[in-house]
């Protein structure tokens, strides 16, 4: 399509902004990024490439011819999907490939641009299998007709219910009376608009004449997805004509595709890019992203750029067209010297104390399931913060306790040796009344055939001298995770720092551990800041 | 040990007991011993036998018995028991001639012949009955003993046992050292080493053996590369700043610009928090300008995304999805001022782990703003930073956010691995992020992931070993301080 060597298109795509994912003997597969739908098709890659290399440089511009097709609009439509914009396009030489291509523009324009059909949902049709005038209007849900890839009529409401996309996208139609529908002047059906096309008016690789239509919610995104489609029809060999949609406000002239004039700010591109630019070399770069700088300072858009809203992004047409590889970067001097969070290098000493004292830092993660955090320990009482649909009921909770993450750990590694001392450093959150709370915790626990109450005690005690600068205090408490009278709660002056303890029997079973385990989870306090002096 | 063995030869058992040392050290001993030729070592196997079943045969002539010496096979079969090994008994009761069949009215018929009938046998499984010593098994036996062996109606355990016999060599030893030199120090050898002012020689031991394995105590790889991560950034005069996991979709989403109906803000990819909203947040100030950043771009020229922004999205908490959500907010405190920060922090995504994905990770991401910044400079950044961490080559192509224009995609050349990757984005961020928070000096951004870095220095295939928090692993692991 380029008629450039394959290995110059290889080098060439990522500067475009596109990702090589993959490559074999006839296709190279890539990603692109959602701003450029453009890139949705070859056609849309291979015109941006030959500007890049220079092959064709400037405004690639498309036009419509004039038509007699002619849309009336029905006002019932004005509640569930108001607008829509048409085109036709002429003698296409569709092949399978092309074919493939148009589907694969359709979807990702419905996934991206049109916000999962939403906003914007696009049909091609066979024009030849239409009769015009072609009427945009509602039906109620019993209405039936063949809806694309099935041989029988089906209801509205059916498709709805029974099929994959109509259950995929019932939710656009939810809570309107009657549904949108596409039909000629013969009643065939071309689509029921989000849906699904009808069968009637399939596109194949026979198909020589399309009709496109574009419904939506959004009038602008609407004009913009069918000038995507037009340039790609166009750049499929198609001749563009005119459509005029009738709605009770008047009638208009669709496709758009005129280019648009934004005044270039030269100053903006300079202090963005570091370039220092004249008018012929913004000129030579913004052509070579198949846009155009005129005489009077303007930049022409062409109509399949739906991304460009403000000088930055021209700025960066400048940069791509300069070419990302020729800048010649520069280094800035810090002017002040750097600085680490002193609340964050704490906590890291304490981590270092720990690994010095024999114990293993683990690392888990802040979702866990309801029996780690709760059923194990046969808590009785705990406020519960979820998320919303997670992928896997095993991270669906966020942890309040760094203990049962601690008891995971240790419950993966019966078949390791003991002595096992693990401790983790980590963040967990509670629900209050006034919104959720997050903060850091600092547990550990030591797992052989003699842990003991007295073994966390001593760690805790030491860990607490060392970075308190204070001693121990303990007296008898309850919490949830250490047996009754083997508990204590930790406290260095007035602060209570967190509890310590042997780890209950019933824990221990359902964690499936067969050692005792001690040992304590402490809540980091934050550090006073140093009065400054008077 | 010589001197036990100087009474008389003992076996391995007898010898660990007595010594009171663990049967590695008794083993490493022998094998010293012998290699000196001050023991022999002889190893004899035994057999128990012991009876662990009835041969059927003998219940077959003992019901037969009950009746008389006369029966029906159709009784015999009922009472013995098909599934016991009737047909096998009978047949082994014919061939031995203990029985004759005959031809009754109502079938065959099992006479008694021999009145001795599995006398033999009977003999000798009451002999094997309480478990006897394979050597006193008499020769006619023998043969009997290893069919009922292979049926499993005898069971026979086999026990080797290691002979330990001192040699000639051995006793000259013994006898030519004044004393037996002692295998550990204890208070009186020291005390007496004190008082006769003279030293004392160790036993010497097999040094080359295996020692117990210890591990000392350990950081987490990921702490140890966070740690290293935060000195790059500080040698390049980077304040560090923290912030919290649950963010606002404000400043997750709405304050980097992502619109109130992109995909990314969808349930797949992101952890809402489950009827929690920050409810202080109104449209007011910043976010009355974020929202009109949204609307129609605010005071920036900007066309914005043309739809209605809504406060009650913009409430909605989520576990933030990517670092920036802390940075934007560090941003704002700038007060426009030249400013360098960076965070490395946990984020939050809604995925499925698998062997490349995870859905808590780790990413670092530093800002840097100031007057005059432009692209050159963010090239400049970009290239120091990887260098600091091994990788001696940039790449820079051109990719998207919704927050920066231009935006970058960074492909790094890591030395240690010899090949270009992947390593993040970077960009300047836009004017409708900058506008809303009173920021107009130009701010660079760059930022990636670490786990997928740590990966590559240890030579990972699957991210998730990076949290499974495998003690073998987490012990034996290689170190990976420095690039």
């Amino acid at each position: 399509m380029t008629g450039l060597p394959r290995k110059l298109i290889l080098e060439r795509l990522p500067y475009l902004g596109l990702d090589i994912e993959g490559t074999d003997d006839e296709s190279v597969r890539i990603e692109y990024n959602p701003n450029r739908p453009d890139f949705s098709t070859d056609y849309g890659i291979a015109r941006a490439l030959r500007g890049l290399v220079g092959k064709e440089r400037g405004l690639k511009e498309y036009k419509a011819y004039a038509g007699r097709l002619q849309v009336h609009v029905d006002k019932s439509v004005a509640k569930v999907r108001p607008f829509i914009a048409c085109a036709v396009a002429r003698g296409l030489k569709l092949d399978e490939e092309t074919v493939r291509q148009l589907i694969s523009m359709q979807e990702d324009l419905h996934n991206g641009l049109g916000r999962r059909r939403r906003k914007v949902a696009i049909g091609l049709h066979n024009l030849d299998s239409i009769t015009p005038p072609v009427y945009y209007g509602t039906k109620d849900p019993g209405f039936a007709f063949v809806p694309l890839g099935s041989d029988e009529h089906m209801s509205l409401k059916d498709i709805l219910e029974k099929t994959e996309t109509g259950v995929a996208y019932a939710k656009i139609l939810a809570g309107f009376e009657d549904y949108p529908m596409l039909t000629d002047s013969k009643g065939v059906v071309l689509s029921f608009p989000p849906i699904i096309n009808g069968q009637a008016t399939k596109v194949d690789a026979k198909t020589k004449n399309v009709f496109v239509d574009v419904t939506s919610t959004d009038a602008r995104l609407g004009k913009e997805a069918l000038a995507i489609v037009c340039a790609a029809l166009a750049d499929a060999g198609g001749k563009l004509e005119n459509v005029t949609i009738n709605a009770r406000k008047g009638k208009e002239t669709t496709p758009q595709l005129a280019p648009a004039k934004v005044l270039f700010d030269q100053k903006v591109a300079e202090s963005l890019t570091g370039l220092t630019l004249t008018k012929k070399d913004a000129k030579a770069y913004l052509q070579r992203s198949r846009l155009d700088l005129d005489s009077k300072g303007f930049v022409t858009i062409p109509c399949y750029r739906v991304d460009l809203i403000h000088p930055v992004d021209l700025a960066e047409e400048i940069a791509i067209g300069y070419g990302l590889d020729k800048f010649t970067p520069m280094y800035p001097a810090s002017p002040e010297p750097g600085q680490l969070d002193p609340a964050t290098s704490s906590l890291e000493r304490m981590c270092e104390t720990m690994a010095e004292a024999g114990f293993n830092e683990t690392m888990g993660y802040d979702l866990l399931d309801e029996p780690t955090l709760y059923g194990k320990f046969v808590r009785t009482t705990w406020s519960k913060l979820e998320v919303e649909n997670p992928r896997s009921m095993e991270h669906s909770l966020l942890r309040d306790s760094l203990l049962p993450s601690l008891m995971a750990v240790l419950s993966r590694n019966t078949k390791n040796t003991y002595p096992q001392m693990v401790f983790e450093a980590g963040r967990v959150f509670q629900k209050e009344s006034d919104g959720p709370k997050e903060f850091f915790m600092l547990a550990a626990l030591s797992a052989h055939t003699a842990a003991s109450f007295t073994e966390a005690k001593s760690h805790l005690a030491a860990l607490v001298k060392r970075h308190f600068g204070a001693e121990l205090e303990t007296r008898a408490a309850s919490h949830w995770a250490f047996s009754e009278g083997r508990c204590a709660l930790a406290t260095v002056g007035e602060i209570e720092l967190g509890h310590l303890g042997e780890i209950t029997p019933q824990a221990l079973a359902g964690f499936g551990v067969d050692v005792p385990v001690c040992g304590f989870e402490l809540r980091v306090p934050k550090k006073k800041k140093p009065e400054k002096p008077a | 040990m010589l001197a036990t063995l100087a009474d008389g030869p003992e076996n391995f058992d007898v010898l660990v007991s007595n010594s009171g040392l663990e049967p590695d050290q008794v083993r490493r001993s022998i094998s010293w011993l012998s290699s000196k030729g001050l023991i022999a070592v002889t190893e004899t196997t035994s057999a128990k036998l012991v009876a662990s079943g009835q041969p059927a045969e003998l219940v077959f002539i003992e019901k037969l018995q009950d009746m008389g010496g006369e029966a029906s096979v159709a009784f015999l079969r009922n009472a013995v028991g098909e599934d016991r090994g009737f047909s096998a008994a009978m047949g082994r009761a014919i061939s031995a001639g203990w029985v004759e069949i005959k031809e009754g009215m109502m079938g065959q018929i099992v006479i008694l012949k021999d009145k001795e009938a599995g006398k033999f046998l009977q003999d000798l499984m009451a002999s094997v009955k309480r478990g006897v010593d394979e050597s006193k098994i008499p020769e006619s036996q023998r043969s009997t003993i290893a069919d009922l062996v292979k049926r499993g109606m005898v069971t026979r355990t086999e026990t080797k046992t290691v002979n330990v016999s001192i040699t000639g060599d051995g006793k000259l030893a013994l006898t030519s050292a004044v004393d037996v030199a002692p295998d550990r120090l204890t208070a009186e050898v020291l005390a007496s080493v004190r008082s006769t002012g003279s030293d004392v020689k160790l036993r010497a031991i097999d040094v080359t053996a295996k020692a117990p394995a210890f591990y000392p105590g350990r950081r987490h790889p990921v702490k140890e590369l966070i740690a290293e991560v935060r000195e790059v950034y500080l040698s390049m005069g980077f304040a560090e700043v923290t912030g919290d996991a649950i963010q606002p979709a404000l400043w997750n989403f709405d304050a980097l610009f992502t619109p109130q109906d992109h995909p990314a803000r969808e349930l797949q990819d992101t952890f809402y928090l489950k009827d929690q909203a920050d409810k202080s947040i109104t449209r007011t100030a910043v976010v009355a300008k974020i929202a009109a950043a949204h609307e129609f771009g605010g005071d920036t020229g900007s066309k914005g995304w043309r739809y209605n922004w809504n406060v009650e999205e913009a409430r909605r908490l989520v576990l933030r999805t990517h670092n920036t959500a802390v940075t934007i907010q560090a941003t704002r405190d700038s007060k426009d001022k030249e400013t360098r920060v960076f965070s490395v922090a946990r984020v939050y995504r809604n995925e499925s782990l698998d062997y490349k994905h995870l859905a808590e990770l780790h990413q670092m991401e530093g800002i840097v703003i100031g007057e005059g910044l432009n692209l050159r400079h963010l090239m400049g950044i970009l290239t120091k930073f990887y260098a600091k961490l091994g990788m001696s080559g940039v790449k820079l192509w051109p990719s998207y956010f919704p927050y920066t224009e231009p935006s970058m995609q960074v492909m790094v050349y890591y030395d240690k691995v010899g090949k270009w990757l992947e390593m993040g984005g970077s960009g300047i961020f836009r004017p409708e992020v900058t506008w809303p928070l009173g920021v107009k000096k130009p701010v660079l951004a760059w930022g990636c992931g670490l786990d997928r870095l740590l990966m590559l220095r240890m030579g990972l295939e699957d991210i998730r070993e990076l949290y499974n928090n495998d003690l073998s692993w987490l012990r034996e692991r290689q170190e990976i301080a420095g690039p």
